[in-house]
């Protein structure tokens, strides 16, 4: 029987080193004879339990034995630290979401910020690019892959223009969304890190059209038996698709972008696994933009850019998995020219990172790992016909071991040390986790720790004296997955500290396109607070999975040119998703609809005596997606539609005032409703082909 | 002239010790494999496979050095793994087959066409458990297991009719269906007809589904 007294049917009992055993029946009880003489080793297995041993003496008389069996560990029995962190992944049981849930969420237009944008924790941000998580801004959250920070992980930003990521979810085998307290193994963070980890193999062989109303595209795939090479080239121009979507914004040149990349990977050794992906892209627009603050109204922003990107890993294991390596080095490479009317605006930045990660797993699940990284990078900013450089070395190195103290409470602690040269300064900042199962399929978890933030690089221009932004964490979360269904409670605390202040002794300058330039301190400081839920079900109805999530923010800060402490502008105290996803299986199409709700924005209102308190009015979208497979000739071919913001909202992300403070402008989405349609070829000539591009 | 006789008396009782033993061994084998072919392949009955999972798992911890019977307990296990209630219960039959394949591997030694099949139905059974999720990953390892058992022994017919069985099973939309499943099954059933196994509890298995399933192709 188990240690709860619960007899075990189909238990082998058998003398070790003899054939002589029996199988447990229904009540658990066995019983068999032995021509074995003097002393033998009664054993007893089951599946899923450990192996359990009595001597026992033969001398003709009955034996009677009752075996009490210890479960081996597994996700019943084990707590997983999942405090702050949503996971979607292939591999990880406790996973909230696969890859595939996050290419298949309409509305999310198969970008993976787009699609993390409706899980709890993050709030959206219409008109900026960028993960907005839990009161932070969009560049406190890094974008990272494979271990390595991207630098540009979005397509040059432009203000009042959401782009898009600049990779695709297909590259990906997993993605971990922290929404706070995350691991000493990263940094310069205040709010959360999205970690990506690229797929391990090839996953088709032979090549593949990508062709939509943006884009087209050619892939090709090679694999061997160890190794493997994909090469990705496409052209895009929106030009045909703004011709059919009305589009809210003046457009002079529609978006036009062309681009490659190859990855390759290799097997050297049994276990070791080397990968390089290099990308290129090119891309240019111009548009006739709202400016409140010139004669006219209207500004002409043209924007090139030019991005390479290398990136490189290899990770391997020795001693039967007792030591696992993980390094990597990177480099990337951004420039934008940029003109606002006739002036120039130009940024330039290269960053280089390398990168080594030991960890050692002790007996019990327990491991231990130690690791650093190192980051070159070089920033150039030229405004108005002045150049301003800034070079800057980053280095961090980290501890941490995660302890299982029982099965069902387990502990993570980590350190992490990091010194930036631009500013002269170390920080040492602790991070904790603990979980505890509370039941079968239900576990609390608790984290908290200290994060910390170089401040904005133009501040470090005029200011080398600043010191790192800082925030502090405090994270609970309880969460039940039984049954193919999920529920996630979270609250959070966070303060933050060191928030840079900017001193102009005038009054609030809402532009957009303005360049900080007053004196500079760390004086600023704020908090934000809040709670979220999250429930899946992907059992009830057949085929159909859904999921909702609410998320309360409420948060202050002084920082920037704030004088006094208010809510900042990209803050929504209330977010609503609600995901559906239904698989017709006999026609082989997908449908999927989305609802999102996002309660109003404080925006800046000059006549308002009181900084900041007017509120936008809330953001309704309801999208739908959805995505048929054919075999064509023996070819895989997916086709796929959407429609977004099918009910045609007039949308406010915010308001902007003329200089005279008399007229208010607002700051919407480029286009209302809107459709996109594409689809994808796989020209294989293997049996097995890519079902994930869905 | 004594000595002489004495060292080949012992030789020939030493020798007739390792036969007893090995009859010993054969015959709970042979006897276990009878009850694992009687077992309705359509219904895979759990609780029955079990039992013959332990008598070939009792014989294994008795022969340490055979890798049969840890092959055939991971059969019974990777049959499990079709029947099981939920997708954790049919990874822990799956993870039992695993470990089981492991040890069979490490003791055949040389690269052994039959073990290597084994892996690959473990793979198949294991990507049919949650198919949506697991396509790419399983996919790949079966085809690999596939692959070097063809490496080793290109005339095993229970390759074809893994193979056709994927294939089989596999939407037509993805490169699979019926159609083209029945060349591949047609040459299994073949091969089964051609086929010699290199002793009487050598794996044999595989013809009944091969056949069964080319007729469902008509």
């Amino acid at each position: 029987m188990d240690k709860k007294g619960k007899p075990l049917p189909g238990a082998n009992v058998f003398l070790k080193g003899t054939y002589d055993g029996t199988t447990s029946d229904s009540e658990g009880i066995f019983n068999f004879k032995t021509i074995e003489k003097d002393t033998a080793i009664l054993s007893a297995t089951y599946v899923g339990f450990e192996i359990s041993e009595k001597n026992i003496g033969l001398n003709g008389k009955e034996v009677l034995h009752n075996f009490r069996l210890e479960e081996s560990a597994n996700e019943l029995n084990t707590v997983v630290i999942t405090a702050g962190a949503f996971e979607a992944s292939d591999e990880k049981r406790m996973a909230m979401l696969k890859p595939l849930d996050i290419v298949t969420t309409a509305g999310a237009a198969a970008d993976i910020t787009g699609a993390i944008q409706f899980l709890p924790g993050a709030q959206r941000v219409g008109e900026q690019e960028g993960l907005f998580v839990r009161g932070g801004s969009g560049q406190e959250t890094k974008v990272v892959i494979d271990g390595m920070i991207v630098q540009n992980p979005f397509f040059s930003s432009l203000p009042d223009v959401q782009q898009r990521g600049r990779f695709s979810p297909f590259m990906f085998k997993g993605a971990s969304f922290s929404t706070g307290g995350y691991s000493a193994q990263y940094g310069q963070a205040l709010s959360s890190v999205l970690l990506l980890n690229t797929t391990d193999k090839a996953s088709n062989n032979g090549l593949g059209i990508s062709l939509n109303l943006a884009n087209a595209g050619l892939n090709y795939d090679y694999a061997s038996k160890n190794q493997s090479i994909s090469a990705v080239a496409y052209y895009g121009n929106l030009k045909p698709l703004f011709a059919l979507v009305k589009q809210n914004v003046d457009w002079l040149h529609e978006p036009e972008f062309k681009g490659t990349s190859l990855t390759y990977r290799l097997k050297p050794t049994k276990h070791g696994v080397l990968k390089v992906y290099g990308m290129y892209s090119d891309s240019r627009l111009s548009v006739n933009s709202k400016n409140p603050s010139t004669d006219s109204g209207r500004m002409k922003l043209d924007l090139k850019n030019r991005n390479a990107f290398m990136t490189s890993t290899y990770s391997d294991q020795w001693a039967d998995g007792k030591w696992l390596l993980n390094s990597g080095f990177s480099y990337s490479r951004n420039k934008d020219n940029m003109s606002f009317d006739a002036i120039n605006f130009d940024r330039f930045d290269a960053r280089t990172q390398a990168r080594l990660v030991l960890t050692r797993l002790l007996a019990g699940n327990n491991s231990v790992l130690f690791g650093g990284e190192t980051h070159a990078i070089n920033l150039q900013n030229g405004v108005d016909g002045r150049l301003y450089r800034l070079k800057d070395h980053y280095t961090a190195i980290f501890a941490e071991s995660e302890i299982y103290v029982t099965r069902q409470l387990a502990g993570r602690v980590g350190v992490r040390g990091e010194y930036l040269s631009l500013l002269n300064r170390f920080n040492v900042a602790p991070r904790l986790s603990f979980a505890y199962k509370t039941g079968k399929f239900s576990q609390v978890s608790l984290a908290a720790g200290q994060f910390y933030q170089n401040p904005d690089y133009r501040y470090s221009y005029m200011n080398k004296n600043l010191n790192f932004e800082r925030a502090d964490h405090l994270i609970l979360n309880f969460q039940i997955i039984k049954n193919q269904r999920t529920f996630r409670f979270e609250t959070f605390y966070k303060n933050y500290a060191q928030l840079v202040r900017e001193f102009t002794g005038e009054v609030f300058d809402a532009d957009p396109y303005r360049f900080p330039w007053g004196p500079t301190n760390n004086q600023g400081d704020g908090y934000a607070k809040g709670f979220d839920f999250f429930w899946r079900d992907q059992k009830t109805i057949k085929n159909f999975d859904y999921w909702v999530t609410y998320s309360y923010v409420d948060s202050k800060r002084l920082f920037q040119q704030f004088q006094e402490s208010a809510t900042p502008t990209f803050i929504s105290n209330h977010n609503i998703s609600l995901i559906t996803k239904k698989w017709f299986e006999k026609i082989q199409t997908s449908f999927n609809m989305t609802y999102a709700f996002t309660s109003g924005r404080p925006y800046y209102n000059p006549n308002n005596k009181v900084f900041l308190s007017d509120r936008t009015p809330a953001v309704h979208n309801v999208s739908i997606q959805s995505s048929k497979l054919a075999s064509i000739k023996g070819n895989l071919v997916i086709f796929y539609a959407s429609i977004d913001n099918i009910l045609n909202t007039k949308n406010v992300f915010t308001y902007r005032y003329t200089t005279d403070g008399k007229t208010r402008y607002s700051v919407g989405p480029q286009s209302y409703r809107s459709f996109f349609i594409g689809t994808q070829i796989m020209l294989s000539k293997k049996a097995k082909v890519d079902k994930n591009d869905l | 002239m004594k000595k002489l006789l004495t060292t080949s008396l012992l030789t020939l009782l030493s020798m007739v010790s390792v036969f007893a033993q090995n009859e010993k061994y054969v015959q709970a084998m042979t006897a276990s494999i009878e009850l694992l072919d009687k077992v309705d392949k359509a219904k895979n009955d759990p609780v029955e496979l079990q039992g013959i999972a332990n008598r070939f798992e009792r014989i294994a911890t008795a022969e340490t050095k055979e890798w049969l019977p840890r092959y055939y307990a991971a059969y019974c296990y990777t049959l499990m793994g079709l029947s099981g209630n939920s997708i954790a219960d049919k990874d822990k039959y799956l993870d039992k087959a695993d470990g089981l394949l492991k040890e069979a591997e490490t003791l055949a030694g040389k690269p052994s066409d039959e073990i290597l099949i084994m892996k690959a139905y473990a793979a198949q059974i294991r990507l049919a458990a949650d198919a949506m999720n697991r396509w790419q990953k399983y996919g790949a390892l079966f085809t690999e297991n596939i692959d070097a058992a063809k490496a080793v022994n290109s005339d095993n017919p229970r390759i074809y009719y893994l193979e056709g069985s994927s294939l089989f099973f596999t939407p037509e939309e993805y490169g699979g269906g019926k159609k083209v499943a029945k060349p591949l099954l047609e040459k299994a059933v073949a091969k089964f007809a051609a086929f010699k196994p290199q002793s009487s509890i050598s794996p044999q298995w595989g013809r009944m589904e091969a056949e069964w399933m080319l007729s469902q192709t008509n």
